[in-house]
């Protein structure tokens, strides 16, 4: 029972991180960026449901699902746009520029302190399965992860756009010779991570109750973590990561040792460095580093 | 229908085209050769948009092209397949033909072309649903070859379409490019072998160290004791 009970907290937990390394993920295979502002996109998703807290719940939803797809689109447009023939270096430099920038502008605009946000508590009630009792939060989080992965995966396959991102992803200046718009799949994508990035911003709100104007950069490191370990630039490598992570983390802190357990993410990072040595271009093969026409 | 005057192009300070001049004629099957390094690929690239021009200037069917981006010049008419062909490994050749008339809004007019180069090239057809990157070597070239028909460019760039290829699979592929210029394509075709070029082509220019060296008629050319100074000597001096 116990280990069932594991399981579905590794699950949860995992989807979470499957939708966070996702978002990297994507603009990665598109672009050579590592966002680290990602995790800004699931912060100002938080902030705009602190700030409509009381609205009815949809309104509450909507408006952070554009408020973090709109800030994606405008940092792609504004920041990373002129420097898309840089070099990954600048690029990724200056994603920790716009990610500092966006902590700071919130920051100014709220405070420091975390500030408590009723969003879902229903969620927090177990409900009672065969004698386990699962949070409904968990079961919500892994059946809406479910939804947009197969949403995600029929995209890909089965519209002109999804077929055209792969090709992108796979060799970018070949696509555009065949006549793939770079400027539209890169918007595309970026406006994908914003929307995946605000439902890891529910999740995180509806699990903490609060938000703050930091909330976004632990996530977006168990992100890049989770991405490595799949396989930067492939897009199931992201997904299948995250899974892993989860399941790594529920893991550690059900069998590590009492004492040891606050020390859990320490322990996810040097089995992360472990993992490098065995798999340093991670599990998937990666096209991250074949070099263009 | 296109029209290079004076083309420079650097890669930082390495200057690999100096003042490039080279026309290409309606229904025209042009051949450029030259040994490694000459800047062959560097010239498709150019006029693909792939690399920027410094100087000089590209023109096709009169309208100068130069610095436009590469998804732009596919819908003008213009399709490169580049050295090393670049087919999407992890996409199905179904996949990558779609790829290829991605410019393309007349659907139907689509599947109809798809089907004319699984005619030309029959094993694409075997392997219809398979990962491209399964494909032997002639027969992704094949599939780099169709992909670029299926934009039904008026200006097909090859670049070393035989390279690494045996000689069966390089005749075959000569066999289609042969076929495409009765359908009125038009071609030009960087080589590295000298016979498949000349025996292919109308007309082929030398290049050697970014600059053209010689140019004429292909059928001048074999035996020309002045080709064979220009084009075995500047591979001599390459080594
Ligand atoms: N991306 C690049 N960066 C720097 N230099 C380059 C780059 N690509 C090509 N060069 C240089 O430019 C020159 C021309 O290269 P290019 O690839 O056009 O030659 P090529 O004639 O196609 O050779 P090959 O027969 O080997 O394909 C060479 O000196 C090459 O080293
Ligand atoms: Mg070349």
């Amino acid at each position: 029972m116990i280990v069932l009970q594991n399981l579905i907290d590794a699950v949860s937990l995992g989807a979470v991180y499957a939708l966070a390394a996702l978002g990297i993920g994507l603009i990665f295979s598109v672009m050579r960026l590592i966002n680290f502002a990602h995790g800004e996109l699931i912060m100002v998703g938080g902030f705009t449901l602190y700030t409509l807290a009381g609205q009815p719940l949809l309104v509450m939803i909507l408006a952070a699902l554009l408020t973090s797809t709109v800030l994606a689109l405008g940092m792609e447009r504004v920041a990373f746009r002129t420097l898309r023939k840089a070099s990954p270096a600048t690029l990724l430099i200056s994603s920790f520029a716009v990610s500092y920038l966006i902590q700071h502008i919130v920051l100014l605009a709220f405070g420091s302190r975390a500030m408590g946000v009723a969003f879902l508590p229903e969620l927090g009630t177990a409900i009672d399965l065969g004698g386990l009792r699962i949070p409904l939060l968990q079961l919500v989080t892994i059946a809406v992860t479910l939804v947009l992965m197969a949403g995600l995966v029929a995209f890909f396959r089965l519209s002109e756009t999804g077929l055209q991102m792969r090709a992108a992803a796979e060799d970018f200046t070949m696509a555009r010779l065949v006549g793939v718009k770079a400027n539209r799949v890169i918007a595309f994508a970026f406006a994908i991570s914003g929307v995946l990035a605000s439902i890891v911003s529910f999740y995180l709100v509806a699990q903490t109750g609060s938000v703050s104007y930091k909330m976004g950069v632990s996530m977006v490191l168990i992100a890049f973590v989770s991405s490595v370990i799949g396989g930067m630039g492939s897009i199931a490598g992201a997904a299948l990561g995250g899974f892993l992570v989860g399941i790594v983390s529920v893991s550690l802190q059900a069998y590590l040792p009492v004492d040891l357990r606050p020390y859990r993410d320490a322990f996810v990072f040097l089995l992360f460095v472990l993992f490098l040595f065995w798999r340093p271009d991670g599990l998937l093969a990666s096209r991250a580093d074949r070099d263009r026409v | 229908m296109l029209k290079i005057r004076d083309l420079h192009v650097s890669y930082g300070n390495i200057a690999a085209l100096r003042g490039i001049s080279l026309d290409v004629g309606k229904s025209e099957i042009v051949a450029v050769i030259g040994p490694n390094g000459a800047g062959k690929s560097t010239l498709l690239l150019a006029i693909a948009g792939v690399v920027r021009a410094r100087a000089g200037s590209v023109e096709f069917d009169g309208r100068a092209i130069t610095g436009q981006q590469p998804e732009a010049l596919v819908t003008t008419g213009l399709s490169l397949v580049p050295e090393g062909r670049h087919i999407f490994g992890s996409l199905s050749v179904a996949e990558n033909l779609r790829l290829g008339a991605t410019v393309r809004r007349d659907r139907q007019e689509v599947a109809r072309d798809i089907d004319r180069v699984l005619a030309m090239f029959p094993i694409l057809r075997e392997r219809y649903r398979q990962r491209a990157n399964k494909l032997s070597g002639g027969e992704q070239q094949m599939l780099a070859i169709g992909r670029a028909m299926l934009a039904r460019p008026r200006l097909l760039l090859l670049d070393e379409p035989s390279l690494g290829l045996a000689p069966l699979i390089v005749a075959q592929i000569y066999e289609a490019v042969r076929a495409l210029r009765d359908q009125g394509v038009t071609a030009l075709i960087v080589e590295q072998n000298v016979g498949r070029a000349l025996s292919a082509a109308d007309r082929t220019y030398v290049l050697s160290s970014g600059v053209i060296a010689m140019s004429g008629k292909s059928a001048e050319f074999a035996g020309n004791a002045a080709f064979d100074a220009a084009y075995f000597g500047v591979a001599e001096a390459a080594r």
